[in-house]
């Protein structure tokens, strides 16, 4: 019998989405644990037992200095060498939220022409000057070489954040787009673009990028939250559709990468 | 020699904190503000090399992409610059982040005085202010005194090379730690010390605290330790322990209570044990799914098999009013420990809020500490950044907005947590500490703050002293703890835990210590922030984010290993004894040794006059006022009003789904713009069953009868839960006393008595009302003094006081939350019954204090005959047959109709005839009386059968349907049209007065 494919899901330090990425993670058909960010970094957990890594949300070290800084700082001192042989060994990363924003400040992505080091995106404050929760409409990039959203179009999540606004030298966007690293962009309701138009785009997101991957596409990372869209009943409308509910549209990012995993 | 190092945004990039303080000057002071940039300060206090500043200045502190960043004064163009800095002792969250940064970095620790402090620069251009604008602007918006120091510079005084200075907060207070013998040879002596020391000890408990320390056979016992006369630990420990805050005296007192219109008097002896304690163990027995109430931090009840839910509710009103922020941040923060601290420990699943504030718009002439809309818009995001930052959704919220509350605001901060049955193969929510067990201090160290609450004046700080008095709460600090402390839970390793809030270690370990029956503590060992405080500040301090937990000599090493792991602080400062002696010594010198059951015997109960004057009495009546004519804009007007427009600023700043069970959120209907009667949330994200929590705060009643007012609320927040799903068998309780200083004077509360009264009262109508219903209070607090004193126009000062406030809160399990229902109308075609009958009960009512009266005709609630009406309502949930419920609250009907059709944005068509009603009421009666135990209910035309077969006998009417045209139709009596309103119209009125907020 093949083995479930085991996910790494960080923890620790002000992080706060662990349980229920976890729980995402296991409904798609893979095996989670939870670990903290120490065990990582002292080697108590072995980062070659696991075939993806989450990078979850939350507020690391407070978020006091840059969303994800200190986060990033810390993992690419400590552990920034297992993490890149981890990356090259073929394997998953995926960040969310507060995970998005360390592992750009890590430099795993834009990770263009192999340089997993170089900080050339930022997530900076949302034009709106506060933390905003609210669900969002993302339009997809079906030609994206991502592997976590395959066969994907459209799909509803809810953002939480006050620094989920993407920005970036327009040569980096237009490299970004070029290589189709865009994965999704903050859209209307019927999908067409939201033009930066609050708060269809909640942050100010330069050109609606909600979401961008390396050019392999197995590195991942996204403002919304996937994993909180785990059960129908987290749609905001379920209650006004209850005769045909759609499925929790969030975990077919995790399904797509436990089949990536399972390949 | 410290470095300054200054950040900022790229120019070209949008400035979004800088553009929030130009709007806000615009708003608040009318201020034309070109722009703002804002500069980010870190003064480090240590040495570094030159290459050691470029890698904290590159690696850490600035992202190439965004930002820019110097050593020296940043040039960025101003017309005025405010500097923002914390005065000394104030929490510095970042700077302690960034000490943690660099250290990790540079591999260098920071020696004890060495430090990291953030400040901020607003770089403001502007050619249309003068430098008394710039001095408002930053007094009146950026800062506050009591925390903060500002500094104004305009452009010709700015030196480009100096730029701000070099500022360092340190907290020195060159002082040797000294235990000071408390002289105790008469009364008089006694309360001298007590006004000296600010310990506020109480006139009755004088002698017997004089009588204890006089005992003989209590002074050969203190000789053998080394002490004579009481310490200042010692009395200390006493006044915290029976301050009203941690005793309760209030509600532990005596009343002796007067009817002067019947001319009855009574006595109640203890309210807490009358109306509480004694009919919620009644219902413990009764219901099986109470597992532990009245003892612990929070009251617990059964989820499932396998899982607790816990719960309980807080204020923090006095640090909110003098510092909206932290006030507010330290609270939400504050009752998370709550939980955590209940049983073995709690995960923590939910928060709510409740703030009560003076008029947004405020223009009067008095002149409260902070602005209401300040203080709000401080509350707000303390609440915010507590929240979210330590991870805990916070799904619903209320705001009031009533003159009472300039005197002081209320902030209500309610937590909910989750653990499971059993730890280790033990009940989960059982502990005791025993003899020999190690007392652990986890968690932030201890400072001088939060010493004597906010007592301490402003005026006599130096440079250098602490400003302690307000604290700033620490979510990443305590988010830390929390994890670690589940993970030690889990592996068996505690054996009790409580939480450090008020009182400190004198409050946490004189409790757990009663146990074991003694207790040895060693201050010594106590951590620090800075050097020089005394014992007894040590052992008094409410510094933050600490728990206190027993554990086991044998898990001592483990515990400690998995503390580190998480990067927590845990040190072992004491143990348990079975002494029967409460023992404190500090590097071997004694500071205490007083008999643990010192405070449970012989201090003499307070006593209150309380005396009722029924309304007629006091001459109220309701007022002589005909039918209006303008029903369509009478409506749009009720609905823009500020206790009933929407505030879905606030709802959006909040993160309402983390954790991912995020079942029924706060805002709901097509648009997600109209507020859900309650939430729902899935704690146990592989179970099907739901939490549901809902909250009513209507003090307004209690300007009529506090008794009334109790009533609705209580009705109130057990409708909304019923609205949602909610099971009436299963409803656990929470009661927030907020009440005006009901001890008689007849110069400084002359209305002491009847206040008092209306407590008794209040108390009363809880017991009746939750005993009929079978609600047990699994939790409560009560803040006593809500009363103000605000200078005016000519230098004099009023007292303001607050009306009596209750907030009640509910909780309860729902079996499957897939049978959830939202409260916007979903279908064309769909029937709209009301249920419940509606009287003509208009006192204190919105709709006429819209016309400034306040009237007679308080709603009544007549708890045994509507509880037929809301098992119907569960009934047809259960059986799938409502496609919307909504209770009917503040506003009455007509409001509470338009905010369904506003939910569904949909048309309503109703006919007023067919409202089932109590007698023959006017139109505006029916529109916006506030009659309890009402809801708006649709259904589909297929279920009419059986919806109304459910409902035979009870007061139900079918008296519309649901409209595709989007209108709010409404017939009069005489069946006429009263008014047809746009719900674009209703919506427009209701989301303009704060709409522009984000």
């Amino acid at each position: 019998m093949k083995q479930r494919a085991k996910v790494l899901v960080l923890t620790g330090y002000g992080l706060n989405c662990d349980i229920e990425t976890a729980h995402a993670c296991e409904q798609a058909g893979a095996r989670a644990d939870r670990v903290h960010i120490n065990d990582v970094i002292s080697g108590a957990a072995n980062l070659s037992d696991y075939q993806m890594i989450v990078f979850i949300g939350g507020f690391s070290w407070g978020d006091d200095h840059g969303a994800g800084v200190i986060q990033a700082v810390r993992m690419k001192k400590h552990a920034g060498d297992r993490i890149a042989t981890f990356v090259e060994d073929g394997n998953l990363v995926l960040g969310i939220c507060n995970g998005f924003q360390t592992i750009v400040n890590m430099g795993l992505l834009p990770g263009f022409d192999n340089d997993y080091q170089t900080r050339a995106t930022a997530l900076t404050y949302n034009d709106c000057g506060n933390f905003r929760d609210d669900w969002v409409h993302l339009a997809i990039d079906s030609e994206s070489p991502c592997v976590f959203t395959r066969g994907m179009t459209h799909v509803e999540l809810p953002i939480r954040h006050g620094e989920g606004k993407l920005v970036a030298a327009e040569e980096t966007l237009s490299r970004l787009k070029q290589n189709r690293q865009v994965v999704c962009r903050y859209a209307s309701s019927d999908g067409s673009a939201a033009n930066g138009r609050f708060p269809e785009n909640p942050n100010g997101s330069m050109d609606d990028i909600a979401g961008i991957c390396d050019p392999t596409g197995r590195i991942f990372g996204l403002m919304p939250h996937p994993e909180a869209y785990n059960h129908p009943t987290n749609h905001p409308d379920w209650s006004r559709r209850k005769e045909d509910l759609p499925p929790a549209a969030g975990l077919q990012i995790f399904k797509n990468a436990v089949d990536y995993m399972s390949r | 020699m410290p470095h300054r190092l200054e950040i900022a945004l790229k120019p070209e990039l949008l400035d979004a904190e800088g553009r929030q303080v130009k709007k806000k000057a615009a708003a608040y002071f009318n201020m034309d503000i070109t722009s703002v940039r804002c500069v980010h300060i870190l003064t480090i206090d240590k040495d570094f090399s030159a290459a050691q500043c470029r890698v904290i200045k590159d690696d850490i502190f600035t992202n190439p992409v965004t930002q820019f960043s110097s050593y020296g004064p940043l040039d960025i163009d101003f017309d005025w610059c405010v500097w923002v800095g914390y005065r000394p002792g104030v929490k510095d969250n970042p700077g302690e982040t960034a000490v943690e940064a660099i250290e990790d970095v540079t591999g260098e620790t920071f020696a004890s005085g060495e430090s990291v402090y953030t400040s901020l620069r607003y770089c403001i251009s502007s050619d249309k202010m003068n430098i008394d604008d710039a001095r408002l602007i930053a007094e009146e918006l950026l800062s506050n005194d009591i925390i903060q120091q500002v500094r104004v510079f305009s452009a010709a005084q700015w030196n480009r090379q100096e730029g701000v200075g070099i500022v360092i907060p340190k907290v020195m207070l060159d002082h040797v730690p000294t235990v000071t013998t408390i002289p105790i040879d008469t009364d008089e002596t006694v309360r001298k010390v007590s006004d000296e020391r600010n310990l506020a000890l109480n006139e009755n408990d004088i002698p017997v605290i004089r009588a204890y320390f006089n005992d003989p056979g209590v002074k050969t016992e203190r000789e053998k330790a080394g002490l004579s006369d009481p310490t200042d630990v010692e009395i200390e420990y006493i006044s915290q322990a029976r301050s009203d805050h941690c005793n309760h005296n209030t509600f532990q007192g005596r009343f002796v209570y007067r009817d002067r219109t019947t001319g009855q008097t009574e006595e109640i002896d203890n309210l807490f044990k009358t109306y509480i304690q004694s009919p919620t163990l009644a219902l413990a027995e009764k219901k099986d799914w109470v597992v532990s109430v009245l003892w612990d931090n929070a009251g617990v009840g059964r989820f499932d098999a396998d899982h607790y839910y816990v719960i309980t509710g807080e204020t923090h009103n006095s640090p909110s009013n003098m510092e909206a922020y932290g006030g507010a941040i330290t609270g939400i923060v504050g009752v998370y420990r709550d939980p955590l601290g209940t049983g073995k420990g709690s995960k923590l699943v939910m928060g709510s809020y409740g703030y009560c504030v003076g008029e947004r718009n405020y223009t009067g002439e008095l002149k409260p500490r902070l602005h209401p809309r300040r203080l709000l818009d401080g509350v707000i995001e303390g609440v915010r950044d507590g929240g979210n930052k330590s991870g805990i959704p916070t799904p619903f919220g209320q705001v009031i907005f009533h003159p009472g509350y300039m005197g002081k605001c209320l902030v209500f901060v309610t937590a909910l947590g989750i653990m499971p049955s059993l730890v280790n193969g033990a009940p989960a929510e059982q502990k005791t500490t025993s003899p020999g067990e190690l007392i652990v201090m986890c968690g932030g160290r201890v400072g001088k703050d939060g010493i004597h609450g906010v007592t301490a004046s402003s005026e006599s700080f130096s440079e250098n002293t602490p400003a302690g008095h307000v604290q700033i709460g620490d979510p990443y600090t305590q988010k830390k703890m929390h994890d670690f402390l589940l993970e030690a839970r889990d592996e068996g390793l505690i054996q009790y835990i409580t939480d450090n809030g008020g009182g400190g270690l004198s409050s946490s370990i004189g409790e757990t210590a009663r146990f074991s029956g003694g207790c040895h503590v060693h201050l010594e060992k106590v951590p620090l922030k800075y050097e020089g405080l005394d014992q007894w500040e040590i052992w008094v301090s409410e510094s933050q984010e600490r728990m206190t937990v027993a554990i086991r000599p044998d898990d001592e090493q483990r515990f400690m290993a998995l503390s580190e792991k998480h990067a927590v602080e845990s040190t072992v400062i004491g143990t348990y004894t079975d002494s029967g002696k409460l023992h404190i010594t500090y590097n071997d010198t004694p500071c205490a040794y007083v008999n643990m059951d010192l405070l449970t015997r012989g201090f003499p109960q307070w006593v209150f006059e309380a005396e009722w004057i029924d309304p007629e009495d006091r001459g109220l009546y309701e007022p002589v006022l005909s039918e209006p004519s303008d029903y369509a804009t009478l409506l749009c007007d009720m609905m823009a009003r500020p206790n009933i427009c929407a505030k879905e600023w606030i709802a959006r700043q909040y993160d309402h789904e983390v954790q991912g069970g995020s079942v029924i959120k706060p805002l709901v209907g097509k648009y997600r713009d109209v507020n859900s009667d309650a939430a729902v949330l899935r704690p146990v994200l592989t179970s099907e069953k739901g939490l549901v929590f809902s909250q009513a705060v209507i003090p307004f009643y209690s300007a009529i009868d506090a008794w009334h007012m109790t009533a609705c609320t209580i009705d109130e927040a057990v409708r909304r839960l019923l609205a949602v799903g909610g099971n009436f068998e299963h409803i656990g309780g929470v009661d927030n006393f907020c009440w005006p200083n009901i001890q008689y004077d007849p110069a400084k509360n002359p209305d002491g008595k009847f206040k008092a009264a209306q407590l008794v009262r209040s108390c009363r109508a809880m017991a009746g009302i939750c005993g009929q219903w079978e609600i047990p209070l699994l939790s409560g607090k009560d803040s006593m003094y809500v009363d103000g004193h605000l200078p005016g126009a000519y230098g004099e000062h009023h007292k303001v006081s607050a009306l009596e406030t209750l907030q009640f809160s509910v909780t309860g399990v729902i079996e499957d939350i897939k049978k959830c229902v939202t409260m916007e109308v979903k279908r064309p075609g769909d029937l709209v019954y009301i249920l419940g009958e509606t009287r003509n009960e208009l006192g204190a009512s919105e709709y006429y204090e819209r016309f400034g009266y306040t009237g007679r005709n308080v709603p009544r609630v007549d708890a045994v005959s509507f509880i037929p009406l809301y098992k119907a309502v569960n009934q047809i949930v259960n059986d799938a047959l409502a496609a919307s419920i909504h209770g009917i609250y503040r506003g009455g009907l007509g409001v509470h109709l338009a905010l369904c059709a506003v939910g569904g944005d949909l048309g309503i068509s109703l006919d007023l005839s067919r409202v089932p009603a109590a007698g023959t009421l006017s139109n505006d009666a029916l529109l916006f009386s506030e009659s309890a135990g009402r809801f708006i209910v649709t259904v589909r035309p297929e279920n009419k059968d059986a919806f109304e077969a459910i409902f035979r006998g009870l007061p139900c009417a079918c008296a519309g349907t649901v409209t595709e045209e989007r209108i709010l139709d409404i017939s009069a009596i005489d069946k006429y049209p009263l008014c047809s309103v746009p719900v674009a119209d209703l919506r427009y009125a209701w989301k303009k007065p704060f709409g522009d907020l984000l």
